[in-house]
């Protein structure tokens, strides 16, 4: 296994928004799944996902409700809302366009100033 | 959207609080033991799993407190919490309590009154088509008052010149009996209007059809009339049927054609007019036309002002008008809010007093209320750094003490509010005996409905002072060093900062109300003056009897007979020394008017009042015969003769003797043509209208000789030997068998009169002066709790310097030394100040007596008296200071 990385700072948010748009999940399931898609590169504090769901739900990014979990227990789905769903695609711009102009800087060579 | 969705987390993480921590704690359990699950699963042992999950997951609470945090209900939850502890610090001292909200409900309950009326008077907007563009047009005599009512001529010049109107509105307001089949008379206020009215003004009918530009035409007037929907109800029931019924206004009997909308009443919220009908055009009609113009979009006023009042210089600018009316001068004011009337008159000069007045009561009771918190703030500084030293933040505890001074003005503000509606009552009792007034069916409840604005108004004055004077004092409190606080306990020294300011606050109360107690003692003082005026008769022990003779039938020689009977009658009641009659008493108001001119002078024309008197006027009403003679029964048939006040004879002789001279008048106001008298007699001066103007010119006809049949007011008048309430149900008693046909109007003394009169002089003396006194008070009780902390917190101080061999006249001379401090400088700030005000004052009432500084000395004696008492008990309390108990105390 690779060495995990820490979260930068704000990105938990948009992997929340992420994590959620491909289904309904609840809590631990959001956990669950960006561990799964980053290949437990990335370590997330379990305490701290649910601030930022709540956070996102106040926003209004993200909805609620109660359901019943895989092994028949009552757990909380949130899935993705209209406004979330933009606001992802926002987000995924911005980071994608962040990301080039980072890493346009730190690609560059000394002969090319 | 993001709105809603804050709206709806908020209003569920408030109203169902438990749901959501329930919900929340399933929650975060569900993560942690499906963790666990997963962990058993992998092989751990499931006590180990359990152990490892919690610690993974981190603190279960602390992840709580940042949910809450996260959709923002942590603010409401402390907030509530600062709400109940403050209910609780306010409960645990009831007195200081009790003190703040008073203070708080008189000033915001002073303010809040006052709004009230100026609000009902001037602000509400008239429920109207486009209110906002409607004008209405006045003229005025120089130092008159201004009223709306033009000639025909200038009627018309104005409406076919003008290029700023797309509406010259005519509604003529007047005050008129009305009765129908099955209704009692009754006066309302009636419209005569222009054919345009009711669509100009966007007004359609509830029933039937509205007056048209088809009713109004020159000559007779269509019969018709339409009613309010309110009059509709309180007087008909709502009555399908009452399309085509009649209606007699004044003589006039009309036919009823329609029912005007709910909710409209016409031009003025409390003049509301109830019955409206056609007004007749053309040159004779006499009547007068009452204005309102609507100004065409992109016209400004000052465009509309410049262009009118050539027009009305061009309509009055002729030989054949009267020289007086040539004098007169347009104006146009904005009248979307309702047109200027007798009672906006005489109200908008005080209102603007007092306004002001209570202004300064406010943050007189501000700064009060900040030295009570601020020395409340200090002594619980112990408190303040205990709750530091346990990690509140600063921004913490400033919120805890601005929650209560909030707290306190908001209670204060209920309770204001309560003032508020007694004491707009209690005015509108005063209105109500003002002269114009007490004739016109005046809609009082107009200025006393509290609306939204006067709401918002209190709500804003409340939160605005919990905030001011909550600020300081919470600043202070929350900027303690905790270190400093708790080392040195309950005897740690105040910072000379502090101490300053709370000082300071008592000085600035002593100069407030120094500046409102000298300028309620200069009102006061202005009010007795007019009261003592020299008028040119004797005021007391005299009964005004109006009696309306428009009904009675009576020719000439029958009402020469019966009121000769009636006279006799009277006079025979016991307690009367001499009754008699007349078209108009003085102080009742201005009489009509017309131009006399000395017989060898014609070209010389002086304004006069015309009084029709009988035999003994003067001896009844006390005014001295200069020269001459007064009426006698001879004069009745013989040639005309008048009598002359000093004034008239001035202006027509000068200083030769108009004893048997002749005078021609010219009657403006009336058809009797020109005629030529010869004057018996001179009498002093007496004034008709106003207190404060200087008489007019008056000539006193012979009513007998006139052949008077009695007007609507004819004014009786009875001087009695005793209080002359007491004969007025004899005199109405012998008034009723003499002349049965001729109602009684009203019954008051000369001296109601003479008040009805001077109503705004009234209104201001009286709530200057009362709140010139609350001023007192409260800088009292800003003093005396401003020493009262002080003595207090110096005891242990005061115990040694008694125990070193001070003297108990020593301490006292100490307290009551740092008090007149205090006071001296306060009346050292209010001094100008109060000078400032008494400039002001001025510029708003006309000749009131500024010269003398006696208003302020006054004042200032009242102040410092009140704070020696104020201060004598604190001082007291630390002249029984015992040393050795102040000592061991420590």
């Amino acid at each position: 296994m690779d060495k995990q990385l820490d979260l930068l700072q704000g990105t938990l948010d948009m992997l929340i928004l992420k994590a959620v748009s491909l289904g309904p999940l609840h809590g631990y399931g959001i956990l669950l799944r960006i561990q799964q898609i980053s290949k437990d590169r990335l370590e997330i504090q379990q305490g701290s996902l649910y601030p930022a769901l709540y956070r996102l739900e106040h926003q209004g990014w993200i909805a609620s409700e109660w359901g019943e979990s895989e092994n028949k227990r009552k757990a909380k789905y949130y899935k993705l809302t209209v406004a979330g769903k933009r606001r992802l695609q926002a987000e995924t711009e911005n980071w994608n366009s962040m990301a080039d102009v980072i890493a346009g800087i730190l690609g560059t060579k000394p002969e090319e100033v | 959207m993001r709105f809603w969705s804050w709206m709806r987390s908020w209003s569920r993480a408030i109203l169902r609080r438990s749901l959501l921590e329930s919900e929340m704690d399933a929650e975060l359990h569900f993560h942690i033991e499906a963790f666990t699950e997963e962990l058993v699963r992998s092989g751990v042992s499931r006590q180990e799993a359990i152990r490892r999950a919690r610690i993974e997951f981190g603190g279960v609470e602390r992840v709580k407190e940042e949910c809450r945090d996260n959709i923002g209900i942590s603010f409401v939850v402390s907030f509530l919490q600062d709400l109940r502890f403050a209910l609780r610090m306010l409960r645990k001292s009831p007195g200081f309590t009790a003190v703040a909200v008073l203070t708080m409900a008189l000033g915001i309950g002073a303010n809040t009154a006052i709004f009230t009326i100026t609000n009902g008077l001037m602000l509400h907007t008239l429920p109207v088509r486009d209110p906002g563009r409607l004008v209405e047009l006045l003229h005025q005599y120089p130092g008159e008052p201004a009223f709306n009512g033009f000639s025909w001529d200038a009627f018309r010049t104005m409406r076919d010149g003008n290029h700023v109107f797309s509406d010259l509105i005519v509604d003529s307001l007047n005050v008129i009996a009305v009765r129908a089949d099955k209704l009692q008379p009754q006066t309302v206020f009636v419209g005569q209007v222009g054919g345009t009215f009711f669509q100009a003004l966007g007004v359609r009918p509830a029933a039937g059809r509205l007056i048209g530009p088809e009713d109004v035409h020159t000559g007779d007037r269509s019969p018709v009339a339409v009613i309010s929907w309110s009059f509709w109800k309180s007087r008909f029931d709502l009555d399908p049927g009452i399309i085509g019924e009649k209606i007699v206004v004044g003589d006039a009997p009309l036919t009823i054609i329609g029912v005007t909308r709910r909710g409209f009443y016409g031009i003025s919220e409390h003049a509301r007019q109830d019955v409206w009908w056609p007004i007749s055009l053309g040159p004779s009609s006499g009547m007068w036309y009452g204005l309102l113009g609507r100004l065409k979009p992109g016209v400004s006023m000052e465009q509309a002002r410049a262009e009118m009042a050539v027009l009305f210089q061009t309509a009055i600018d002729r030989p054949d008008v009267d020289p007086f009316v040539r004098r007169m001068k347009l104006r146009i004011e904005p009248a979307g809010n309702g047109v200027t009337t007798p009672l906006s008159q005489m109200l908008s000069t005080p209102l603007t007093v007092l306004m002001a007045t209570v202004g300064l009561l406010m943050l007189l009771a501000c700064a009060n209320l900040a030295g009570l918190l601020l020395a409340r703030g200090a002594s619980r500084q112990h408190e303040m750094a205990v709750r530091a030293c346990l990690g509140a933040p600063r921004a913490r505890l400033l919120r805890q003490t601005l929650t209560e001074s909030l707290l306190l003005s908001l209670a204060g503000c209920v309770v204001g509010v309560f003032v508020a509606y007694v004491a707009a009552h209690a005015l509108i009792r005063v209105f109500a005996s003002g002269r114009f007034v007490m004739i016109a069916p005046v809609h009082f409840e107009a200025l006393t409905k509290p609306d939204a604005h006067v709401l918002l108004f209190t709500l804003a004055i409340a939160l605005f002072t919990g905030l001011l004077c909550g600020a300081v004092p919470a600043m202070s409190a929350s900027n303690t060093a905790p270190a400093s606080a708790l080392q040195q306990g309950s005897r740690i020294g105040e910072s000379k900062s502090r101490r300053l300011f709370g000082k300071g606050l008592v000085a600035s109360q002593v100069a407030l109300s120094l500046v409102l107690m000298s300028s309620a003692a200069l009102f006061v003082e202005y009010l007795s003056h007019l009261r003592n005026l020299n008028l040119g008769f004797e005021r007391e022990h005299l009964l005004l009897v109006t009696l309306d003779f428009a009904h009675s039938g009576y020719n000439a020689a029958q009402f020469s007979q019966l009121s000769q009977e009636l006279l006799m009658r009277l006079d025979a009641i016991p307690g009367v020394s001499s009754a008699t009659f007349s078209s108009m008493s003085p102080m009742e108001g201005p009489g009509s008017a017309s131009f006399a001119s000395a017989e060898d002078h014609p070209e010389k024309q002086t304004q006069v009042s015309i009084n029709s008197v009988a035999s003994d006027y003067f001896e009844t009403y006390a005014t001295p015969f200069l020269a001459g003679r007064d009426f006698s029964a001879r004069d009745q048939a013989g040639s005309p003769v008048v009598i002359i006040n000093e004034a008239a004879a001035r202006d027509c002789f000068g200083n030769e003797n108009p004893i048997g001279r002749f005078i021609t008048l010219s009657h403006v106001t009336s058809t009797r043509g020109e005629n030529t008298y010869e004057v018996v007699g001179l009498v002093r001066d007496a004034k008709y209208n106003d207190l404060q103007q200087p008489a007019p010119p008056t000539i006193y006809a012979d009513l007998l000789q006139q052949g008077y049949t009695g007007s609507e007011h004819s004014q009786l008048a009875i001087r009695t030997r005793m209080d002359p309430d007491g004969v007025a149900s004899t005199v109405r008693q012998t008034e009723a068998a003499a002349l049965n046909t001729v109602p009684i109007v009203r019954i008051m003394t000369m001296s109601e009169q003479i008040d009805s009169s001077i109503v705004p002089q009234r209104l201001i003396a009286m709530l200057s002066a009362g709140f010139g006194a609350l001023g007192a008070l409260l800088a009292a009780i800003g003093l005396y709790g401003l020493l009262a902390y002080m003595v207090a917190r110096r005891t242990h101080e005061i115990g040694v310097r008694m125990a070193l061999g001070a003297a108990r006249t020593d301490v006292m001379r100490i307290v009551l030394r740092g008090a007149l401090w205090m006071v001296c400088a306060g009346l050292a700030i209010g001094a100008p100040l109060a000078f400032c005000g008494k400039r002001l004052a001025a510029s708003l009432i006309p000749d009131l007596p500024v010269a003398g500084s006696l208003p302020i000395l006054v004042a200032a004696a009242v102040i410092i008296t009140v704070s020696l008492i104020a201060a004598y008990l604190p001082a007291r309390r630390a002249m029984r200071v015992d040393p050795m108990v102040a000592l061991r105390y420590e």
